[in-house]
């Protein structure tokens, strides 16, 4: 399948990039990983793709005060490799399980959070992390939080004639951990429910506990559920009821030919109680290596 | 990392432009649009056709090339996007006379039924061994899932493992370099203009519009079914239902093209979701209207130029709220075909069911004030997909319905 025609610039400059998306009808490319089959498969046909690849801007990766800041041209594959992406765990944790390794040489994590599948790992991961979303438009930049940037299916808080310049996701500390899984058809298909986890212990117990699905809404679903894990623990049974019963609520896409919405409520169920439990027991070694 | 050097004047849809890369050790200029992808340029211009193609749209890993190093999929990536970049295909890895480690391998365990996916295996496979214990030490349960970016359709992953663990045990510090590498010249058509070349922006023509509404047989797609209370009496709702202008001005996106006759309307409505757009033309035709019931049960289809097509059967049922209030049911059961249906999975569903939420916010309104909503100001992002369709399609129909009246 042959893409439509569309025009082509490679712009030096992120005010060049702005200049040409406030043109109408653009799009930015950085892996295409995403957009080009939507091309291919005629689904789209934006006149202009906007290639940011030679913006040098765009391309930092670095770890600075609390967070790690991706920059949007930086491909996955430079994230999953990087010494200062492992001060940010849960990316490591969903990175392999983003299509195939011959995807992430090219697809790029702002991509992935732009794009907003509601079944893609990324924008969970910045939806767990609280992560804060740069965007930059015509009118100045502004800082988008994670929970208020994904507001529906591939839709975002950022406007056509904007672009996200970055992602920065909060850096671990001692005394979280983290836990993340999913169920796909095959390795590299979309998820048909998974999860992401976020446990905080100090010496007194568990003071925070966050859990966030996704493929099972029209964007990650994010909850507290300090009070759950407070009472449940690492027991696995105890938040299996818990989270069977959160499932309910949070689960609300519909069934399709690869499993019904009962299907997966259960394995987002599943799948949570676990990785809480996980989160938890990594959560109390981190604060025993690393007593704050 | 060296950044592709920018390209600041717009190459327009059909130019061809000049772009120079280095492929399997050569430098080559070739011209092409900016719609080309790398393995088109590959293969046709450069006579590389060791690099197959398969999907064309990234999932079966047949076009699997190095590009700067990496693999990737060469119908991912247009050639324009690949100036100054270093390709190696799987001529470059070794030929016939001067195998690679890799290539013996395959050959010695068989690797290979009918051979369209060999090569997309190998570069695959270079890609996760080359840069040594990262790859080669990879445990043997964990080696499927890491080769599971390239498909065999012959299902003869047995040899293929087996060949890759063994390249791996023997070079468990990273495996020698492409052999096939040095400077030569490509052959082929040369740098000659691709056949594709200086198509002027393409125009498909609009698909034919049918007379009647034919839902298929067997299970849909998707079924959507909303439920949500409405402060408005249940006389109040069915008004807006009943009349369909006013139904008509709470379902965002559509357009009406034709009255064709009473029952039967043709329009057309335009979907966009992140980078999709799709302007579906179609027909809408209500098979049911029970004013005393409540009741209003549509048949819609559309079809898109890109080669989707989505039916739908909707059903909708206002009934009285204890407290005076009105329930209003929405059902639609959606068949989808052609493009969309592998793009669809649950989205479809999930799409539909904010958009009817999004209509009985409307209908409410509309009930209470009498008036039309006006057209929502946000793009049609969140309301859409197939529903906006099918919804369009009812919008559709309402209106010319009430034309008729």
């Amino acid at each position: 399948m042959k893409a439509p025609p569309f025009a082509y610039v490679r712009p030096a400059t992120l005010d060049d990039v702005l200049a040409e998306l406030a043109g109408g009808d653009a799009k930015v490319l950085a892996g295409g990983q995403s957009l080009v089959p939507v091309l291919a498969m005629r689904l789209g046909r934006p006149a202009t793709l906007v290639d940011i690849n030679s913006v040098a801007d765009l391309h930092g990766l670095a770890a600075v005060s609390g967070a790690l800041r991706v920059g949007a041209a930086v491909r996955q594959r430079t994230v999953e490799r990087a010494d200062a992406a492992r001060a940010v765990p849960l990316i490591g944790m969903a990175l392999p399980f983003v299509g195939h390794r011959e995807l992430r040489s090219r697809g790029t994590v702002v991509g992935s959070l732009a794009h907003a599948d509601p079944a893609a790992e990324l924008p969970a991961v910045a939806a767990c992390l609280e992560a804060t979303i740069e965007v930059a438009g015509p009118s100045g930049r502004r800082s988008v939080p994670a929970a208020a940037f994904f507001t529906g299916a591939m839709t975002t808080g950022a406007g056509p004639d904007e672009i996200v310049v970055a992602v920065a996701f909060p850096t671990a500390r001692p005394g979280e951990g983290f836990g993340f899984a999913e169920i796909a058809r095959r390795h590299g298909d979309f998820a048909l429910a998974g999860v992401a986890t976020r446990v905080r212990v100090d010496a007194d117990g568990i003071t925070d506990a966050r859990l966030t699905g996704f493929g099972i809404s029209d964007r990650p679903v994010s909850r507290d559920v300090t009070a759950l894990v407070q009472a449940a623990g690492e027991r696995e049974p105890e938040l299996r009821v818990a989270t069977a019963e959160l499932a309910t609520e949070v689960v609300d896409t519909a069934g399709d030919a690869h499993g019904s919405t009962g299907y997966r409520r259960r394995l987002f169920g599943v799948l949570a109680a676990r990785e809480l439990a996980r989160a938890v027991r990594h959560a109390r070694r981190s604060s025993e290596e690393d007593p704050t | 990392m060296t950044l592709p050097q920018a390209r600041p004047e717009k190459v327009a849809a059909g130019e061809s432009v000049a772009i120079t890369m280095t492929v399997n050790g050569t430098e080559v200029t070739v011209h092409a649009p900016p719609r080309v992808h790398l393995a088109d340029v590959l293969r046709e211009q450069l006579g590389l056709t060791g690099t197959h193609l398969g999907c064309e749209h990234g999932v079966c890993g047949m076009c699997t090339v190095l590009v700067d190093g990496a693999a990737a999929r060469a119908c991912l990536l247009f050639a324009v996007q690949c100036e100054g970049a270093e390709v190696v295909t799987v001529e470059g890895l070794g030929g016939p006379d001067d195998q690679h480690p890799l290539q013996q391998a395959f050959s010695a365990h068989h690797g290979l039924q009918c051979g369209f996916c060999t090569p997309g295996m190998l570069m695959s496979s270079y890609d996760l061994l080359a840069e040594g214990p990262m790859g080669t030490a990879l445990p043997a349960e964990d080696l499927p899932v890491e080769m599971s970016g390239v498909l065999c359709r012959c299902t003869g992953y047995r040899g293929i493992l087996a060949a890759v663990a063994d390249v791996a045990a023997e070079h468990p510090e990273g495996l020698p370099g492409p052999r096939g590498c040095g400077a030569r010249t490509l052959v082929g058509r040369g740098t000659a203009r691709s056949r594709s070349t200086a198509d002027a922006p393409e125009e498909e023509p609009r698909p034919q519009v049918p007379a009647e509404v034919r839902l298929p047989a067997g299970a849909p797609s998707a079924t959507v079914e909303v439920r949500s209370e409405l402060g408005v009496p249940v006389e109040k709702a069915w008004e807006v239902l009943d009349d369909f202008h006013r139904l008509a001005a709470c379902l965002p996106g559509a357009e009406l093209v034709e009255v064709l006759d009473e029952h039967r309307y043709r329009g057309r409505a335009t979907v966009a979701l992140g980078p999709v757009k799709l302007a579906f033309d179609g027909l809408a035709q209500v098979v049911e209207r029970a004013p005393d019931e409540h009741r209003l049960r549509v048949h819609a289809q559309g079809a898109d130029t890109g080669g989707s097509t989505t039916q739908a059967d909707i059903r909708l049922h206002a009934e009285p709220a204890p407290g005076g209030g009105t329930v209003l049911q929405a059902e639609a059961a959606l068949f989808l075909s052609g493009r969309i249906a592998q793009f669809g999975r649950a989205l479809a569903g999930d799409v539909s069911r904010r958009l009817f939420e999004q209509f009985a916010v409307a209908v409410e309104e509309n009930a209470r004030t009498g008036r039309a909503t006006a057209t929502p100001a946000r793009p049609p992002g969140a309301l859409s997909l197939l529903a906006a369709t099918l919804a369009a399609r009812l919008r559709v129909a309402v209106r010319r319905w009430r034309r008729n009246r």
